[in-house]
């Protein structure tokens, strides 16, 4: 078919001489099932949670058992994007500037985290630190910290889960960024340190940021791995997932939907930022 | 484009896991997922039929081991007397999980359950229609005490249930939003209490009953999910004392797990009902298998095997032959002492159950 042909025929679908079928049949195929998938099991929730209007979800979410685990869940997901956003940065950053021999492999083992079960997470990490094994005894017994079934072991589990998020923002930004400007930097005597927190580090915000924020969204909501290194101990270590779970099975759908709302809509927020973060980045390069 | 669609699928991941986190009663379990593909059985009557028929069976967790030993032993029965094949499907959740699972469409013909309150959910759901306290023992398949498992040789001195007050003392007992066997060591705990004992709680005095509760609840480190993950975690190390199943205990030591089973002076008997849910059997039309199943749970034999397994009989003459392998219990009461399920559920466990309030105090406690 000629160019010119195929330019006619395009002319003539879209001058509406007949229903495009293709065109709108993929819309609504592709509409149709985001709605079956996220939408309506989103208002199943909203419904739910809303089933006593806004004061019986505030009662519900205040109740304390429910606003400690949300309390609890909110610091330790802030404490471990901290802690990724540093150590996440500074892996992109040796991946990127520097190389060792199994550069490849580790580049690769960065996503694992993606691809297993949070509960076999969970189960590793009291492998690992549990009070009973060599690492947590010690630990105990030196720092007189407890890991496992205390907060330090949800936020280790939350730091294995998200690891790849902030290395995986912000890697490819560092591969595109122009290292003149650094040697220029360098040239004009700036030593190591300035260098990286005056030109190299600034083009990094955004995406940090981003990694950052989609990793705490992603912590709020994690249940496998909590509901085994925490000990689930409603004020000292019940994160809201899990409290959620208990809810569930006592048959306090209200309660459950309400906590999962205010964990919904924290997540959905940042969700949100993250796309303004984006918005201003895109319009930054163009 | 490609942060918008990792953006997506993280998006997605988020609002599955919530909605996961939300609903697990209808995650299926791999046994289950299996038998919802279960072609049901021909419908035509059981008599004179010799094409196989499949069983399903909704078990709560710690009965696993005996039902595995028994369900050989009814299926070459039944196949003896009818001539007809019988398969079994077997899940095993938590008690309450269980029950729910049923009621929301896991098509068990026969659910054998951790307390008589899971059961009543199932009739109230309007599944199980038949009058099962006709069943011997008033439907009652096996019976057990909440006890304790100790460390070898039990360093910390664990006799009962005051020790477990004690500072230091590290507990573990499931937690009672997801577990039958978490209740039956709460109402044990509680009742002893108030029965007069645990020394330093004057009999039938309910705050401090109450205040005792909260001085064993502030030792607790870990609350799992269930009866069963609560004594594997115990088994991995973790805790001084796990309060639990008398049969978990015993079905631990004999897999090889090192600890000791101590019996307070005080404490609960434990009731497992078992019934045919009568929608689904009916629906599959395995009555007649589902009906004889139960029955040869209650027969001698059977009741050997559960008592192999660490379950006590509430056949007596069972007991009695088997008395060597379950120590006596001072003070043995049930949960008639609480007036029953029906109330024992709200009093206890309920918004301003006796538990509930009990737990709210931990708050600004320790730690």
């Amino acid at each position: 078919m000629s160019l010119a042909s195929l330019d006619q025929e395009r002319r003539k679908r879209e001058g509406g001489e007949s229903i495009p079928w293709g065109r709108w049949g993929m819309r609504g195929i592709a509409l149709s099932y985001l709605f079956v998938l996220l939408i309506i099991p989103l208002v199943v929730i909203f419904q739910d949670g809303l089933s006593q209007g806004l004061g019986g979800l505030w009662h519900q979410v205040t109740l304390p058992i429910a606003w400690a685990s949300l309390k609890l869940t909110l610091w330790t997901s802030a404490v471990m994007t901290l802690i990724n956003s540093v150590m996440g940065t500074m892996t992109a950053y040796v991946l990127v500037r520097y190389n060792f021999p199994g550069k490849s492999v580790l580049n690769s083992i960065i996503d694992l985290p993606l691809a297993i079960p949070t509960l076999v997470t969970g189960v590793m990490l009291v492998i690992l630190f549990g009070p009973q094994e060599a690492l947590g005894a010690w630990a105990q017994r030196t720092l007189g910290l407890s890991i496992i079934f205390a907060p330090p072991g949800i936020i280790l589990a939350l730091l294995f889960i998200t690891f790849p998020f902030v290395v995986r923002a912000v890697q490819p930004v560092l591969l595109s960024l122009d290292r003149a400007q650094e040697d220029a930097a360098a040239t004009l005597g700036a030593s190591a340190w300035p260098i990286f927190r005056r030109v190299t580090l600034p083009p990094l915000v955004l995406p940090l940021m981003t990694g950052a924020l989609l990793s705490f969204a992603r912590a709020i909501g994690e249940f496998g791995a909590i509901v085994i290194v925490a000990g689930n101990i409603p004020f000292k270590s019940q994160t809201a997932a899990v409290y959620v779970l208990g809810e569930v099975e006592s048959e306090n759908r209200l309660g459950a939907s309400a906590v999962s709302i205010v964990m919904i809509a924290i997540a959905f927020g940042l969700i949100i930022v993250v796309d303004l973060l984006q918005a201003r980045r895109n319009q930054g390069v163009a | 484009m490609r942060t918008k669609t990792v953006k997506l699928f993280i998006l997605v991941c988020l609002v599955t896991l919530l909605a996961g986190c939300a609903s697990p009663a209808q995650v299926p379990s791999p046994t289950q997922a299996t038998s919802s593909t279960a072609i049901p059985a021909a419908a035509s009557t059981p008599s004179g039929n010799k094409q196989p028929i499949k069983l399903t069976l909704g078990a709560y967790t710690t009965p696993r081991e005996a039902y595995k030993e028994l369900i050989p032993i009814f299926e070459q029965q039944w196949k003896q007397q009818t001539g007809q094949d019988v398969t079994f499907e077997e899940s095993y959740l938590g008690s309450g999980a269980q029950s729910r699972a049923i009621v929301e469409g896991f098509e068990a013909d026969i659910a054998a359950l951790s307390l008589e309150a899971d059961i009543s959910r199932i009739q109230d759901a309007k599944l199980i229609t038949n009058d099962w306290h006709q069943l011997p023992h008033n439907g009652m398949v096996s019976d057990s005490v909440v006890a304790f498992a100790v460390r070898p040789g039990n360093p910390k001195g664990i006799k009962d249930w005051a020790d477990l007050a004690k500072p230091g003392v590290n507990i573990l007992t499931p937690n009672v939003k997801t577990s039958g066997g978490a209740m039956w060591n709460i109402l044990a705990l509680y009742g002893a209490a108030k029965r007069g004992f645990v020394e330093g709680v004057p009999k039938d005095d309910e705050a401090a009953a109450q205040a005792f509760l909260l001085s064993v609840l502030k030792n607790v480190s870990v609350m799992d999910k269930g009866a069963r993950e609560s004594i594997t975690n115990f088994e991995k190390g973790v805790g001084d004392v796990a309060i639990t199943y008398e049969n978990e205990v015993l079905v631990g030591k004999q897999g090889g797990a090192k600890y000791d089973l101590v019996i307070p002076r005080s404490t609960i008997l434990i009731e497992n009902p078992v019934a045919v849910v009568d929608a689904y059997a009916d629906k599959h039309g395995t009555r007649a298998a589902a009906e004889a199943f139960v029955n040869f749970l209650f027969t001698p034999q059977a009741q050997q095997i559960f008592a192999k397994y660490g379950l006590r009989s509430p056949d007596p003459e069972v007991a009695k032959s088997t008395a060597s392998s379950f120590p006596k219990v001072e003070d043995l009461f049930m949960i008639d002492y609480f007036g029953g399920w029906k109330k024992a559920t709200p009093d206890i466990f309920g918004d301003n159950g006796v538990y509930t309030k009990t737990i709210a105090q931990l708050q600004g406690g320790s730690n």
